[in-house]
């Protein structure tokens, strides 16, 4: 393992998850400020960790598919924060904090020794600006499935007329619940098309080309179009609650299972991570 | 004679309405009522009345609780113009311990009909106000009150006494909570004039809504009712076109087929787009179809969905009662302890009095002595003679205090204490006097 910094992050993630789940099941509340603070200093370590690693390797730490995959767990676990404070979603904090705490350390664990290098094809200031926007796309796409899940699991307990949580549970509202989910499907759209922009761009000023039908180029592309269509049923149809929030757990789990697949399967100019 | 806290009264679960309405006192009466009770009740020594819809009380200090009783009792009669006879069965008499438990209980809301309601306080604080109007209250009362309501607010932060909703209206108010983020933009439409109903919207409206609809059998009631709650009158044969702005609709009509179906409502949500919508189902018979909650969006609760979830918060409130009790106990526990050492107090003052003279008789006499001895010897002395008097002290009232947890009579100890200790009582005060003691340094 490279830095210091990257075992207690991940520590600290595991706390705030142990923190979050607490609070879920004692009733909530009492649990939530500490676990939050717990998420804070993971993802304080992380930064630090990422900026050790960044500067040995001269650029963005995204030389394997196991830093990628840190990378994206710190992205996750901010911009959860963003949400579990500014927009008082506590209630994602176990699943943020777990998937969290399961990213970062499945890539802790798979690490390889030794010091990877960038391609000198891929050395330059394009790198981190097309990887942060693409990255931040898939975190804002994962927390708006976890945030799905939420609303699937409390919509269906308003269905079922169980016993109502108590108002100090703090839970948001289905109303809240399906609105952030839009929210995050349309920051996440942005930063995808962006991320695909900034990447033809730069595959034109490396390769003369601006698309090369690259495997993983070609599934950002249907990714692309399925998160459009689902954005596009909501604006016009009004598409939204359960089946937004279906489809959106559905859009997701197809990202997840393509892109890993691809960088697994196909060699590419992506191979080396899984953006 | 011991003074003690007493508490006559009926409750709801001791008399019927029918028995409370009859001694109840309206709150102008009560300030009164008190001074006219302090007429003719004379072994009162304080006094202050609770009168609620489900309780008629008077909580009392006397040395002589079982005389306080009967002239607490005979007083409500006569006050209230009721025979004594009719609700002499219902009443129950309290004292000590006992009297102590029961008012922190009904502080703490343990007592009332729906465990946890918060009025309560409220209106023992009020008892308490127009008591000490009254001039009826002293010492032991205002102790009394004051640990009550602070047992209460313990109660109300360790517990979750106060947790749920346990009436119809307020479930429906906190689901709609959990639906809808505000409701500031969400119009409500009532159909039909049920009580519960009526109740509810007004609930809801006193959230603060952005607009209510009323329809009902005839369009005078609905115009009636809508000026009443502040909101919109429409026809009953023509609402459907109105349906697609309500977001939470109250139906409680008299209907024999429900007047709203999945048909009806799947247009309704295609024009909304749909946006959810809470239907709130207080008719019986049920004016929604109960397919309706099979559709996406649509929250669908009837009177017996809304029951279940009030009796369940119902029983998590009784179920922090027990965690309440306990915590009464403790407070209980300390205001008894309190009351017994208020009862020898005046011993402990007269004890402490008289070996404090004893201290200055001895000094005075050796004055001479005192006198020739250099400074820091003397304040020696001094200090030597305080020590013992203080140390005796503390070894004698801890002794009455103690002794006052398990003696059966801690008065009588306590008179004991001062006859042996106190001068011009006993032995010591002879021993004062002791011509053999003539003071020579030991």
């Amino acid at each position: 393992m490279d830095t210091l910094w990257y075992p207690p992050a991940i520590a600290c993630y595991a706390v705030a998850s142990v923190g979050f789940i607490t609070d879920r099941l004692s009733g909530g509340g009492r649990w939530t400020r500490p676990a939050t603070i717990a998420l804070g200093a993971g993802a304080g370590f992380q930064a630090v960790d990422l900026l050790v690693r960044g500067m040995r390797a001269g650029n963005i730490p995204v030389a394997n598919f196991e830093e990628s995959l840190a990378f994206f767990s710190w992205l996750i676990a901010l911009a959860g924060l963003v949400l579990i404070v500014r927009f008082r979603m506590a209630v994602i904090g176990a699943l943020v904090g777990s998937a969290v705490t399961i990213g970062a350390g499945v890539a802790y664990v798979t690490m390889r020794h030794a010091r990877l290098v960038l391609p000198e094809a891929l050395r330059s200031v394009w790198l981190p600006i097309h990887v942060t926007l693409a990255f931040l796309g898939y975190a804002m796409f994962a927390l708006a499935a976890v945030v799905s899940l939420t609303y699937l699991f409390y919509e269906s307990r308003l269905k079922a007329k169980r016993a109502l949580a108590p108002p100090e549970a703090g839970l948001p509202s289905l109303e809240k619940l399906d609105r952030i989910n839009y929210r995050l499907l349309a920051w996440g759209f942005l930063m995808l098309s962006a991320a695909i922009i900034t990447g033809a761009i730069w595959a034109d000023s490396t390769w003369g080309h601006f698309w090369s039908w690259d495997p993983k180029e070609s599934w950002s592309l249907v990714i692309w179009f399925m998160y459009a269509a689902l954005l596009e049923s909501r604006l016009t149809v009004g598409w939204r609650g359960r089946r937004a929030a279906a489809l959106t757990i559905v859009v997701f789990t197809l990202l997840v299972g393509s892109f890993v697949g691809v960088s697994l399967v196909f060699p590419g100019k992506h191979s080396g991570s899984f953006g | 004679m011991e003074t003690t806290l007493f508490i006559l009264g009926v409750n709801h679960r001791t008399a019927p309405v029918a028995v409370r309405e009859r001694l109840a006192f309206a709150e102008a009466e009560v300030v009164p009522a008190l001074r006219r009770m302090r007429g003719t009740a004379a072994s009162v020594a304080e006094a202050a009345l609770l009168s609620t819809c489900n309780r008629v009380e008077v909580i009392g200090v006397a040395s002589e609780p079982a005389r306080a009783f009967d002239e607490v009792a005979r007083f409500f009669g006569t006050d209230r113009s009721v025979d004594l006879d009719s609700f002499a069965a219902s009443l129950y008499r309290l004292e000590g311990r006992e009297a102590i438990r029961h008012l922190f209980r009904v502080g703490a809301s343990l007592d009332s009909m729906v465990v946890g309601e918060p009025q309560i306080l409220g209106q023992v604080k009020l008892a308490y106000a127009l008591a000490a109007e009254a001039g009826t209250v002293s010492l032991v009362l205002h102790r009394a009150f004051h640990k009550t309501f602070s047992v209460a607010k313990r109660v109300r932060k360790s517990t979750l006494i106060g947790h749920g909703s346990v009436s119809l209206s307020s479930v429906a108010v906190a689901l709609a909570g959990q639906i809808f983020d505000t409701l500031k933009d969400k119009t409500v439409m009532l159909m039909g004039a049920g009580k519960m109903a009526e109740l509810t919207a007004h609930a809801l409206a006193s959230l603060g809504i952005e607009s209510l609809l009323v329809t009902s059998r005839t369009f005078d009631r609905a115009v009636a009712l809508a000026r009443e709650l502040g909101g919109t009158a429409v026809p009953l044969e023509n609402h459907k076109p109105y349906l697609r702005m309500a977001d939470i609709v109250i139906g409680s009509l008299a209907v024999t087929r429900p007047i709203l179906t999945p048909s009806d409502l799947e247009t309704v949500l295609r024009e909304r787009r749909y946006r959810p919508m809470f239907l709130i189902d207080l008719g019986v018979p049920r004016n929604f179809d109960e397919r309706l909650n099979t559709l996406e969006n649509i929250y669908l609760y009837d009177i017996d969905d809304l029951d279940a979830v009030a009796n369940k918060s119902l029983s998590e409130r009784q179920r922090e009662a027990e965690k309440a009790a306990v915590i009464v106990e403790e407070e209980v526990e300390s205001f008894a302890r309190w009351m017994r050492e208020l009862e020898i107090v005046p011993t402990i003052n007269d004890i402490r009095q008289s070996m404090e003279h004893l201290r200055d008789v001895e000094l005075e006499r050796h004055r001479a002595w005192l006198t020739s001895l250099p400074e820091a010897e003397r304040e020696r002395v001094e200090r030597l003679t305080r020590g013992l008097v203080n140390k005796l002290l503390h070894r004698i009232l801890s002794g009455l205090r103690g002794n006052g947890a398990a003696a059966p009579d801690p008065l009588y100890t306590a008179e004991v204490a001062r006859r042996l200790l106190c001068e011009g009582s006993g032995a010591l005060a002879a021993a004062g006097d002791d011509p053999d003691d003539d003071g020579e340094p030991v």
